[in-house]
């Protein structure tokens, strides 16, 4: 394995409802990540983004988001409609290759102009869900239950009144080897990254369990040291509980844990721990994304700051 | 699909079933289209120049996409509403519920005097559609200012102008539009 490091992260952080496009919004976060790299945007050898065009109703957004990036002369670049962690991933994939030292993820989702809850419907199995709309604050509130059943929670609480979405943009810049050392003083280098599904239909699960979660947890290396600090993509207080039995980390005091905005909190998440060790606040971090209804699928990247 | 349905036993599994899907979104304009519709409504085509590139952007999108820098009211331009034919496809329109259009017609993108880019999909009106060409130049006809609707997204000109038609002047050379062709 190729060392990579996170070496520079920058965000919009959760915007109430905004007014720009989606490529306007992504348009400073992105700069602001590649100026803070201090790597000429030239030298970007890869590029992935992660976002999902239902959310605020554009077809083909993903496509003017290229907009934000400078893409001409022609760029080499690929999309996930997925949380920007799994588009990080596919960087950091691609950066495996050995052949290009510098990659760029990023992610926006602007979630304010539609009903999430019927939009995130759609996610769901077309046969047995899907038209019953069991929406995604519902199904929480099933885990929750299950959570609170299992004596694992003392309380449930309401799933479905959970506050608005927000809208909001991410950036990191990832860089491979020796060029990682020479444009950051602290690299994050990512240590293990790894991200696993549980299965689509929640009636076979057992919802007091997060056997994805556990199983990355465990292949990204979290249980081989101290994590000083846990960034967590948890939408509701059941599933910082799952979250922390499943990695091991029932006892960290340092945890960070909100799901918001959708497509950029596990980017976020990975961008803020990742920050931590560039700071110097921190020697070994972990960065998670979830998505799907219920910690569906989980994704883990522990990072520290020694080489 | 629904034939094979209609011919299936009724005792048996289903195999299909109908799944009708609607979702409600709030369209929001972005300031930079906003501005640029107020200009529509006032009979003004604007643009934004790149202060790095000097391209004119019309609509303007709030930065360049080459240079990857900020545009904003700083560098807001008026473009003409004149302009030439880059390219053009003749529709023949197929009747079906609520298609208005009867007789064959032409869309066309339209450079504008002042801009570097141009705009889609804009109505050819008093020529016939045999005579259209590249390099055809052509003036906005502007709609009555109270049906000047911008596109709420910012994109083309919404139904400011309602068509564009010759000038007579003679046509512009390959050179004017060799790069802004398909
Ligand atoms: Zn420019």
């Amino acid at each position: 394995m190729r060392d990579v490091a996170i070496v520079s992260f920058a965000t919009t952080g959760p915007l109430p409802a905004v007014d720009d496009t989606e490529t306007q919004m992504l348009f400073p976060v992105i700069s602001e990540a590649i100026e803070r790299s201090g790597i000429p945007r030239a030298d970007i050898g890869f590029t992935c983004s992660g976002s999902a065009d239902y959310l605020a109703g554009t077809p083909f957004a993903f496509v003017g988001n290229l907009e934000a990036v400078g893409a001409w002369p022609p760029i080499s670049e690929s999309h996930v409609d997925m949380d920007g962690a799994w588009a990080m991933y596919e960087a950091w994939v691609r950066l495996q290759h050995g052949d290009v030292d510098v990659a760029l993820a990023f992610s926006s989702g602007i979630s304010s102009r539609s009903d999430l809850r019927e939009v995130l419907c759609l996610q769901n199995d077309p046969y047995y869900l899907m038209p019953l709309w069991a929406d995604h604050g519902s199904l929480a509130g099933l885990q929750a239950r299950a959570v609170a059943e299992a004596g694992l929670v003392d309380e449930v609480v309401d799933t479905v009144a959970a506050p608005p979405a927000s809208d909001g943009a991410a950036a990191v810049i990832m860089v491979a080897g020796d060029r990682a050392r020479e444009v950051c003083e602290r690299p994050a280098w990512i240590r293990g990254i790894e991200h696993r599904s549980d299965p689509h239909y929640i009636g076979v699960r057992d919802l007091a369990d997060v056997p994805s979660a556990q199983v990355a947890a465990a292949a990204a290396g979290v249980g081989g040291g101290p994590i000083d600090l846990a960034e967590l993509s948890a939408a509701h207080p059941h599933e910082e509980v799952l979250l922390r039995r499943a990695m091991g980390l029932a006892d960290l005091v340092e945890v960070n844990a909100g799901a918001d905005p959708l497509m950029v909190a596990g980017l976020a998440h990975i961008g803020a721990a990742a920050t931590a060790i560039h700071e110097g606040r921190a020697g070994r971090t972990l960065g998670h994304a979830a998505s799907g209804p219920c910690l569906q699928q989980n994704l883990v990247c522990v990072m520290e700051g020694t080489p | 699909m629904a034939e094979d349905t209609a011919t299936e036993d009724p005792g048996a599994p289903v195999r299909f079933m109908p799944q009708l899907i609607g979702l409600d979104y709030t369209i929001k304009t972005n300031p930079v289209a906003a501005a640029f519709g107020a200009a529509l409504a006032d009979g003004r085509i604007t643009g934004h120049r790149c202060p790095s590139c000097q391209r004119v952007y019309a609509p303007p999108k709030g930065f360049c996409p080459i240079c990857v820098v900020p545009t904003g009211e700083a560098d807001l331009v008026e473009v003409a509403d004149r302009g030439l034919v880059t390219s053009w496809t003749v529709l023949t329109p197929i009747q079906y519920a609520g298609q208005k259009e009867r007789e064959d017609y032409a869309l066309a993108s339209i450079l504008l005097d002042g801009a570097d880019g141009t705009i889609g999909q804009q109505r050819l009106v008093d020529v016939p559609l045999d005579e259209i060409r590249m390099g055809l130049r052509v003036e906005a006809v502007w709609a009555p200012p109270d049906e000047r609707v911008a596109d709420d997204r910012g994109y083309g000109l919404g139904s400011a102008v309602s068509g564009w038609r010759p000038t007579g002047e003679p046509d512009a050379p390959p050179s004017a539009y060799q790069e802004h062709t398909l």
